[in-house]
């Protein structure tokens, strides 16, 4: 067992930017990272998919960066960077060699402070295309690839932030103005609306002052609005909701989600636990009884998001054979589900053991740490809490599990989507 | 900080050097050649055992046998059943990786340092004494059939396969997929995995590494107990000729009616891993397609919204491998996407790469070597290397020398004969009653449309 002790300070400038600092020299690297609590749940009604275009607009060049010269300068520093958008937030960040941290710092401070100049009809048009082949790529020429598009729908109702994509639609995309470009910015890419993360290999002092000199004059912005819609909702379904879909797809899937309390609630702990222990691991329940001695399913995927809004979800994925009938699939499943009220210590302590591991080798990045950091701040206002990690965890029982599977994860509140291939119909 | 001026790029700030940590070597009795390199940023381990069994070695007709022996190494060992075995290794936070490739199989653990001698027996025991039960081989093989039916459905890996099926000629390896496909997988069982395994999981011309908060003499002691009895050498396995299927430049559509995008691929045979001009390649193919800012990406993605993204890379083996050129682009734009990407190799191998492209590279390559050495799991994965295509000791230690010494001359040079577009063989999977006319209009070469 591993104690977590990753350094950290906290500052916060005028304008409200919270700035974290975490120092470790053994490689001469450092990461910056960025998050913005903005995300999908913030996009009104025939806008979906606009947090994820903003995103890719945030590259497209501000007054004093020219289109390209982004992406070429971290590069030719010998640095990575990307972007992603989520539900609850985006967040943006570079890996550079240590001595270019001043390069990432001055390119994210011009975008927060002065992107709109740069912004035009054309980088618009380009980037939409690009979004719009983004969305074919990964969900349009998939099979399955509309599952999240029907998951969200079934577990969370039409006035929800959750029920649409981050992806979004292709006609919200087509609608997107550059008017809705300048209202977006001004009003969530603000410095009150956003933590800055600064891990690795740096000097405190040098990057302080080079923070208040990027940043410091950014004018703060109002307060962020209400999340559109109404993020209120009962804690469970209250039913079996299902959705079964005959398509061009290789194998039957079945994917059985439950609504459950979201990142913020102390319970969160007790549904990653439980999910650690149906699906962390070949001795996990789900791979042990499905895959491998009842040998209904090829593969078993599970996931509890970390979502803030109103409630979040826990999923079970499990993928067939040809042969395989979706409903002895789906029984299976919901069998190890219900079965958790019997879940042991043992098995909760092999999933505690394992993701103690992953979690320490994730911590190894700098750009990982910064991103946790990043997140522990912008969501709980308590970095800290990235070293007390473990200890939630550990703090659960298995009574909890048991109390958790008898609550949250029954027949009234699941949801099933199936997808039955052509040939099996 | 009151000299800053947002007009003016910040400049860089003196470099800190950067070392690829020191590599202890011993070699066992039994042959296995033993790593051990000391990083201590976390108390974590990455250990990684190499053998000499890989696809390349296997007849077209047994395709698809070492990737199911290492799949259904899982399975148990003599002393234990599967679940035992994951129950223990899980019980203690590790997580035990097998992965078979062309040149062999790597069998890996990650745990606390504290955990690593129970890590180790466990890995020992998985690959010295497998036991491959029945219906543990029968699940992997039927697992392996599925995502062979996977694959069959999914456009990228259609693509993919197709397209070495285009480069490389009928009885080389390399023209099949990996995992074998359903003819050659089907037939195989239990006595087949049984057999490899006895062959061709032996310690010489393999290699264990161990990466992390650990010391050489322990680990060699621990690997000493672990590996105990262990003996023998793996089959020899001769070089195979690699000819490419043909020179002449080609057009295939794989048809995948309804498709709202098309999946291409351009490409042709390569070098091997360890031909000279590997430096200078590196270097070309960064600002052709190797990264954000290459040629082809700010073509086809940032002028033209065609694609989401678009890269080139060389795909390096013991043998000669392929260069290939990757994307997945609109239907209707998938001609005029086809027609760039040519006219990017063209221009390339035809115009070089200008001065500021290639410094821009060589600082590119450089730079992000540190970063790509911040984890126990990657300096073990790049000491592998060393062992796996028989690269001198030093690779690392000098790679970046090696390619900030990589001239505009030299990366023209080796463009030009390493890129030939006037070979290369072009790969659609999309709906060919959109594309293909389009796509004919082009002129590249004879156009074939096969069903997916």
């Amino acid at each position: 067992m591993s104690d977590l002790s990753i350094p950290f300070e906290r500052h916060r400038l005028g304008n409200g930017l919270r700035i974290i600092l975490s120092h470790d020299s053994s490689v001469p690297v450092v990461a910056v990272n960025l998050w913005y609590g903005v995300g999908s749940r913030n996009e009104p009604q025939g806008r979906t998919g606009f947090a994820h275009l903003f995103e890719h607009m945030m590259f497209q060049g501000s007054a004093h960066v020219p289109k390209n010269r982004h992406f070429e300068l971290v590069e030719r520093a010998g640095g990575t960077l990307n972007a992603t958008t989520w539900f609850d937030r985006t967040n943006y960040f570079e890996s550079l060699p240590s001595n270019q941290l001043e390069l990432a710092l001055w390119l994210e401070s011009d975008r927060m402070g002065w992107m709109l100049p740069a912004m035009d009809q054309e980088k618009l048009d380009n980037q939409r295309d690009v979004v719009k082949n983004e969305k074919r790529q990964r969900y349009d020429n998939q099979p399955y690839g509309d599952w999240d598009e029907r998951l969200q729908a079934l577990v969370f109702p039409e006035a929800h932030p959750y029920h649409h994509t981050v992806i979004g639609s292709m006609e919200d995309l087509d609608a997107a103005t550059l008017d809705d470009v300048e209202a977006f910015f001004r009003t969530y890419y603000v410095p009150n609306n956003a933590v800055l993360t600064v891990a690795g290999d740096f000097e405190r002092s040098r990057t302080l002052d080079a923070i208040d000199a990027y940043f410091g004059e950014i004018p703060a912005g109002r307060p962020i609005p209400p999340v559109p819609g109404d993020p209120t909702l009962p804690p469970r379904i209250g039913e079996t909701v299902r959705d079964r879909v005959v398509a061009d797809v290789p194998l039957p899937r079945v994917i059985l989600a439950s609504r459950i309390p979201p990142y913020s609630s102390p319970e969160f702990a007790v549904a990653e636990v439980a999910r650690g222990v149906l699906g962390t691991g070949r001795a996990s329940r789900l791979y042990r009884r499905l895959v491998r001695e009842r040998k209904v399913a090829k593969d078993v995927v599970s996931y509890a998001f970390p979502l803030l809004t109103g409630a979040s979800m826990l999923l079970v994925w499990a993928t067939g054979y040809e042969d395989t009938r979706a409903e002895d699939l789906e029984r299976a499943v919901a069998l190890e589900l219900e079965g958790l009220s019997d879940a042991e210590d043992a098995e909760i302590a092999r999933a505690i053991a394992v993701t103690e591991t992953d979690l320490v080798r994730s911590l190894e990045r700098v750009g990982e740490r910064a991103d946790l950091l990043s997140m522990f701040e912008l969501y709980f206002d308590d970095p800290g809490r990235l070293n007390r990690e473990l200890d939630r965890l550990r703090a659960v029982t298995s009574g909890d599990v048991r109390r958790f599977a008898a609550e949250r994860l029954g027949p009234d509140n699941r949801a099933v989507l199936t997808y039955v291939p052509e040939a099996q119909r | 900080m009151s000299d800053m001026d947002r007009n003016r790029v910040p400049e860089a700030g003196p470099l800190r050097s950067f070392e690829f940590p020191d590599i202890d070597r011993r070699r066992l009795e039994n042959g296995l050649e033993v790593r051990v390199a000391r990083t201590a940023r976390l108390p974590i381990v990455s250990a990684s055992l190499f053998v000499r069994a890989g696809e390349s070695s296997l007849k077209h007709e047994k395709a698809g046998l070492s990737v199911l022996s290492g799949d259904a190494l899982e399975g148990g060992s003599r002393r234990r059943s599967g679940t035992e075995l994951a129950e223990s290794l899980e019980g203690i936070g590790a997580r035990l990786d097998v992965s078979t490739g062309w040149e062999g199989t790597s069998v890996s653990v990650s745990c606390l340092a504290e955990r690593l001698a129970e890590a180790m027996a466990i890995l020992a025991e998985t690959l010295l004494e497998p036991e491959f039960p029945e219906g543990e081989v029968v699940r992997a093989r039927s697992q392996a059939l599925a995502s062979i039916r996977q694959r069959s459905m999914d456009p990228a890996s259609l693509a993919s396969d197709a397209a070495v099926r285009r480069y490389f000629s009928a009885g080389v390896p390399f023209a099949r997929p990996l995992e074998g496909t359903q003819e050659t997988v089907e037939p195989l069982g239990r006595n087949h995995v049984r057999g490899y395994a006895e062959a061709f999981y032996r310690p010489v011309e393999g290699g264990l590494v161990v990466v992390g908060d650990v010391h050489t003499d322990e680990i060699e002691a621990l690997v000493a107990s672990c590996f105990q009895g262990w003996e023998g050498e793996p089959p020899v396995q001769g070089d195979f000729g690699v000819e490419p299927r043909t020179r002449e430049r080609t057009l295939l559509v794989v048809d995948r009616p309804g498709s709202v995008q098309s999946e291409v691929r351009v490409g042709h045979v390569g070098p091997e891993r360890s031909h000279p001009d590997v430096f200078p390649l590196t270097v070309l193919n960064t600002l052709l397609g190797g990264a954000f800012t290459s040629r082809l990406n700010l073509n086809l993605r940032e002028r033209h919204g065609f694609t989401y993204g678009v890269r080139s890379r060389f795909a390096l083996r013991r043998r000669p491998g392929f260069f290939q050129v990757g994307t997945a682009v609109g239907t209707e734009v998938t001609a005029p996407a086809v027609k760039e990407i040519l006219g990017e190799l063209e221009g390339l191998v035809e115009g070089g790469p200008t001065e500021a492209e290639v410094e821009a590279a060589r600082d590119y390559i450089a730079g992000v070597f540190p970063l790509r050495l911040e984890t126990a799991g990657q300096v073990a994965s790049r000491i592998a290397e060393l062992l796996i295509y028989g690269l001198p000791d030093d690779y690392h230690a000098t790679y970046r020398d090696r390619i900030r010494a990589v001239t505009v001359e030299d990366a023209a040079e080796a463009g030009g004969r390493h890129i030939r577009p006037s070979e290369a063989q072009v790969v659609v999977v999309g709906d060919a009653q959109a594309i293909r006319v389009p796509l004919e209009a082009l002129g590249v070469g004879p156009v074939e449309v096969i069903p997916a």
